[in-house]
């Protein structure tokens, strides 16, 4: 999983049915840099990610990619490859 | 597969319901020169890894199936920590 911040969410009308009813979340992932200087940047490429826990702008959620992001709908077929897993509340980051 | 130092742990109140209980770790990607790589990835751990240790990731998610079962995002997960690497004299990676 990567770490990034919801930046904002992304509505689909119309979209694929398999897409009805999911959340969107625009989510910018965060550098190691940005992270220890908890400067509230991001420094990724941005992507969009399935979000089913209610990630609100601004919060740091992992995010998993790849064909394990769409487990979450096993054994449905949902042509998902990013997938919000949680809402970070602390993050605790070694000294350089 | 690949070679990770832990650099720190991320705790999340919200999350999918099959990673209750999980240990998320913050590590950040050894590249072959021993330098790490800049956006750091979170992992599951049950290896008992902690800040400074050198772990092997695999991004495979069978493992995380078995454990948390079919529906889980869970896909990069500490396999073993690194003891010992053999390489050629003189090479980063030695200094685990």
């Amino acid at each position: 999983m990567r770490l990034g911040i919801v930046r904002g969410h992304v509505v689909l009308n119309p979209a694929v049915e398999s897409f009805n009813s999911k959340t969107l979340a625009l989510v910018e992932p965060i550098s190691m840099q940005n992270l220890r200087a908890k400067n509230g940047l991001g420094g990724g490429k941005s992507l969009v990610a399935i979000d089913e826990l209610g990630a609100a702008e601004g919060q740091i959620v992992a995010f998993t990619e790849g064909r394990e992001a769409a487990n979450p709908f096993w054994p449905g077929s949902v042509p998902v490859d990013a997938y919000c897993a949680l809402i970070a509340d602390s993050i605790e980051v070694q000294p350089e | 597969m690949f070679m990770a130092r832990v650099k720190g742990t991320v705790v999340a109140t919200v999350k999918h319901p099959t990673l209750e209980g999980c240990r998320f770790l913050l590590v950040q990607r050894l590249e072959a020169d021993g330098a790490l790589a800049e956006e750091p990835n979170l992992v599951v751990d049950w290896q008992g890894a902690t800040n400074g240790s050198t772990v092997i990731v695999s991004t495979d998610g069978d493992i995380a199936r078995a454990q948390f079962g079919n529906t889980t995002p869970a896909r990069m997960v500490v396999m073993g920590i690194v003891d010992i690497v053999a390489a050629p004299a003189g090479s980063e990676m030695v200094n685990v």
